[in-house]
This record gives structure tokens, sequence and C-alpha cells, in this order.
């Protein structure tokens, strides 16, 4: 989307890496949206060729009423969820950031790379998939945490809503997500802005 | 409410999936292949779990995929199947026979760009190469559009009328992998919808000993009817297919709502406009919030969906355009040698040339998006300028996306 052309729906940018949980995010984040009643949302998984640990992107686009008619990747993202820290390296994907950043990491994660954005959030996701056992092949899987964080951060959906998407998408698994995202919610803190 | 009813978010490929199965399909054959690869697997899924009620069939490969079609189809089933790029070419002796055998079969194409190099992105150049085929093609532009075409796609293949195979694409990955809510209708609106498959076959094929008919035979160039006069069915069918099409878009309008303009093209703000683009796929429908951006400055643009690309909207196309000023056409497709490079400006420019109404219109040729290359809104607003530069100028703007005649929006230029 462009400077001079209307914009008129929350734009999120996921960084992560393959195999960490960032594509379901993108695509949860829509759910949960809809759950709570936005009209249209569109996600935008930048697939292709992806390899685990490679950097992935993806998007989600929500809109309380308009549709959305503009699929094109996202430019400057409203909010930013950064699945692992160490990307923060990568030139390209720190200079990229705008607006406000959730990123998991522990508390001692040096962020002047991203001194430029409007707002920092840190929470720690992956201890929190440790300890609830939230793992696939040991890779610790962090999207329902990200985005637990990510309803405290924004406001847009509730847990009670969270727990209702994931219930019907995971089964049994649905409660174990739950909890976890949940902690997430309630730990993630700002740092800055 | 069943879970195959009312708002919920899919992504494209399942959207085809869901239609498939709305649509009451008897026989599916499958093979995988990137980005339709989730077409099929969720119809497996489908089966797997008692949801869906068809015969669902694992071939060694695309071409098996379309003579199990051929097959099925013959003995009078309802029949789909998914793919994409290299899959289609794979397939296509095959598809040329299913066309010439004048089978009803639908097919959706998640659409990626050609080998080599290897690509998996959105692209309309793996259908391009089947456009002479006979199929009836569609290009579409929304998750909601993937679904509803299907439903659309037997009702007028199926017409005695037509009997013409259905091909619906749309962009791999942009569209395929992307989710969006949709709405799925009732199951009993859906089924008196769609035509009665008839018991005993179609018409001009089903098998009884009482009826002896030949299949697929050689016939010599000068037998009467022959070879020929088959040909020129498929072409009478084809044309016979537009009033058809037109029909089923308003009928499906009536009855559930949604509106794909005529059905052959979809207009945005054309009316009054002096300055008209053509466009297809879900780059058509990011177009139309630049004409609202453009109009908003003041400018007189419109843009024009071509959705049906077989049979070619001819007479849709020049009653649309007829009063601009001049018209660009943007393609996410190329056609090798033609005169522009790009399939639909180059049959936009044929089809126009022959109207007196439209012969001395200038048309803009862009091609852009190849292999799935993000377009941007501001890189659509972009082509409105340049189309109405060229307007005032009354010349080509010479720029370093221009060669030859054509604009390749967000390419760098090549010696």
């Amino acid at each position: 989307m462009t400077a001079n052309l209307e914009k008129d729906f929350t734009e999120v940018t996921f960084h992560g890496r393959g195999g960490q949980g960032a594509i379901t995010a993108s695509n949860l984040l829509c759910a949960f949206a809809f759950e709570e009643g936005y009209n249209d949302v569109l996600d935008i998984p930048k697939i292709g060729a992806e390899r685990r640990g490679a950097p992935i992107q993806a998007f989600s686009k929500l809109s309380k009423e308009k549709e959305i008619k503009d699929f094109c990747a996202i430019k400057s993202a409203d909010y930013t969820l950064v699945f692992d820290f160490t990307l923060l390296d990568i030139p390209s994907v720190a200079t990229s950031l705008k607006g406000t950043v959730i990123i998991n990491a522990p508390d001692f994660v040096d962020l002047d790379c991203i001194a430029h954005v409007k707002a920092i959030w840190l929470v720690d996701a992956t201890n929190i998939a440790i300890n609830n056992n939230l793992m696939i092949s040991g890779y610790p899987i962090l999207n329902t945490l990200m985005l637990g964080a990510y309803a405290k951060v924004t406001g847009q959906y509730t847990l009670e809503t969270m727990k209702k998407v994931l219930n019907q998408r995971f089964g049994s698994r649905g409660e174990q997500n739950y909890i976890a995202a949940k902690e997430a919610f309630e730990s993630v803190k700002k740092v800055r802005g | 409410m069943s879970e195959f009813e009312g708002k919920r978010l899919v992504k494209g490929n399942f959207a085809a999936s869901y239609a498939a199965r709305a649509a009451n399909v008897q026989v599916v054959t499958a093979f995988p292949i990137t980005p339709q690869t989730l077409v099929v697997e969720k119809i497996s899924e489908l089966v797997d779990s008692g949801k869906m009620n068809c015969e669902f069939v694992r071939m060694e490969s695309e071409h098996s995929v379309m003579a199990g079609l051929i097959g099925a189809s013959y003995a009078g089933a309802r029949t789909f199947s998914a793919t994409s790029g290299q899959g289609l070419l794979y397939m296509a002796e095959p598809v040329h026979w299913a066309a010439g055998t004048r089978l009803p079969i639908v097919m959706t194409i998640a659409s990626r760009g050609i080998a080599p190099p290897w690509n998996i992105w959105a692209d309309f150049s793996d259908i391009v190469t089947q456009r002479d085929s006979g199929w009836l093609m569609a290009l579409l532009s929304g998750h909601q559009e993937i679904y509803d075409s299907v439903l659309m796609a037997y009702k007028i293949s199926e017409n005695p009328d037509v009997m013409l195979p259905y091909m619906l694409a749309y962009g791999g990955f942009i569209l395929s992998h992307t989710s969006k809510p949709i709405h799925m209708p009732k199951q009993s609106l859906i089924d008196e919808f769609l035509p009665k498959i008839p018991k005993l076959g179609w018409d001009h094929v089903f098998l009884d000993p009482d009826r002896p008919i030949m299949h697929g035979n050689l016939i010599m160039p000068n037998t009467t009817p022959g070879y020929q006069e088959f040909r020129m069915k498929i072409q009478l069918a084809q044309l016979k297919a537009k009033p058809i099409i037109r029909e089923v878009a308003k009928e499906f309008k009536e009855t559930f709502g949604r509106d794909y303009g005529n059905g052959m093209v979809q207009e945005y703000k054309c009316k009054d406009a002096e300055f008209i683009m053509i466009n297809c796929g879900i780059l058509a429908k990011q177009m139309e919030n630049v004409v609202d951006f453009m109009r908003s400055l003041g400018h007189k643009v419109g843009m024009l969906r071509l959705r049906t690309y077989r049979p070619f909207p001819t007479e849709d196309i020049i009653d649309a355009v007829k009063h601009a000023k001049i018209i660009g056409v943007v393609d996410r497709a190329t056609a090798f040698g033609s005169p522009t490079g790009g399939p639909i400006s180059s049959e936009t420019m044929a089809a126009l040339h022959n109207d007196p109404q439209t012969k001395d219109l200038r048309v803009i040729p862009f091609i852009n998006g190849i292999g799935g290359r993000d377009v941007v809104t501001q890189q659509q607003k972009r082509q409105f300028e340049i189309l109405m530069e060229c307007y005032d100028k009354g010349e080509l703007v010479k720029n370093e996306e221009l060669m030859s005649t054509t604009y390749w929006t967000g390419a760098m230029g090549v010696k």
C-alpha cells in the first residue's frame, strides 16, 4: 500500500524461521479477527520453497468493514511479530520494521538496531513453549503464543475468542495452546515507546 | 449448520475443493503439483472421512489424470480435477482430447509460471498454452469467485448446446494459499441451481446396445461430415457458450446474490470513463482501489475485468470500451512472438479492429506480475498515468519499462 492511496485496514507482518509456525500464525490471526467480527481478513504466506530454519515472512490484513482488495506484500506494517530475535541481525529485516514490534526474546536482547520503531514489546515465547511442552520434533512452536502477546498489545480480540478458535482448530491440543497463549498474554511487556 | 455452509475462512485452493464437493462431483482423479496440491489433498481428506461421496483415484501423472477424467466422463459422471503449470503442459494431449470429444469436465488451475527457470507463482502463461484447445476458460479474481465459478462451470459445460470442458484459472499462491472469508450457500439451493446429471450419460456419447455408436475413430479427410465439421462444431459451441455464460451469471446473481458482471466481463466504473484499463485475475480486483483513487483526483478512469477468456468476449469488450479515448490491456502472461508479447492485449487489438466503433481505438499493452512478481497499487496507478500520457502526446511515452510497443511494469530493461 502506498502513502497516497488510502489505507483502511490493519497490516501485520510476521518474521520467523521455517518450522516456528509463523505462516500458521498469519492464518490464525485472521481466524481470530474473523471470529471477533472483522468483516474481511486476508493472510498472505510468502511461501514457495521454504526450508526449516531459513528466514520466512507472512502477512495478515484485517478489515473491520471494507473489502480487502489489495493483495500485495506489506511494506509498512502497523504491527510486526518477530519470532526469533536473531533475525534482527539481518539488516534488511531490522531496517524494514516500522510501527509496533513484538519480539520473542529474553530481557537482555540488544534492541539498538531497531531504535527507529514506534514501540517495542518483548515476550519470552520460546521458554513458555518449552515449559508448556508445545514442541514438534524438538522445536518450540510459537504461533499461538505470539498471538496471545498480540492480543494483549492490540486488544483486537479476546482470550475467549482465541480459546474458541484454538479448540475448533486443534481439538485436544487446543487447550494446551490456549494456556500457553494466555501466559504470553499476561507476560508480554512494553520496553520502548 | 454444517461445516460446508455459511461464512468461513478458507484458502483459495480449499474453496475449489469445497465447491467440487458442493457440486456433487462423482469422480476426481488426482496428481499433486504445487501450487494446486491442496485442492486434491482436501478432497482426498473429505472422501476419506466420509464427508464427500465420490470416487477418488490417485494417478501416476497429469496425463493419466485427464485420461481418467475422460473415461469417467464418457461414462456419464460429473468429474473434477486440478493442476498447475508444468502439470498442465504434461497433460496437454488429453486436454485437447477432452474438448474434441465434448466432455463437460471441470478443472481448476492454480496458475504458475512455466520453467525454466523454475517458477511456482502466479502467471497465466500455463493456461495460455491450452488457449486454443477448445476448453472454456475463466480467469478468477477472488476466493469467493473460485467457489462460485465451479458451480457455474458445471451448469455451463453440461448445457447440451455447449458440452465443452471448463478450465478455471486463478493465481498460484496469491489466491491458492491465501485465506479469505467466503460464503458457502445451503446445499439445497446449490442442488436446485445445478443441472441434473442425465441417468444414461451425456446425450452424444452414452453407450447403449440399442444405439450403436463409434468413439475416437480415424476419419478420412474427405469423409463428410467428418473431421472438419467436428472442428467447426467446437467453434460453434464456443460461440453458443457466450449467451449461456451470460445467462448463468445472471441466474447465479438472482439465486445467490453475487455479481460477476455479465459473466464474460465485469465493468468497474467504465460507463463514463475516458481511460479504460482491461485487466484480469487478482490484479484486476486490486486495481479497483486504484480506479477509486484516480477518480478522487478527478481522472475519468475505469477498469474492465476480463473474466471469460474462452470464448473471447469480443462483443462485451467493444461494448464496454467503445466510448473511451484510449485503452490499456494488462497481461499477467506471455505470448512470445505475438504482436505485443501479451496474449490478451494481442487478441484485444484484433477483436477491436474489425468493428467500426472501435477500429481506431488505440490500445496500449502492459505486461506485469510475471512469475508472481509483486505488483503494488502504486505501479498500477503509474499504468493509468502512462495511458493518459500516451493519449496526450499521441505516441508511446519512452521509459525503461517500454520494450518495443509494450510496457513491462516492474521490469528492469533488458539488452
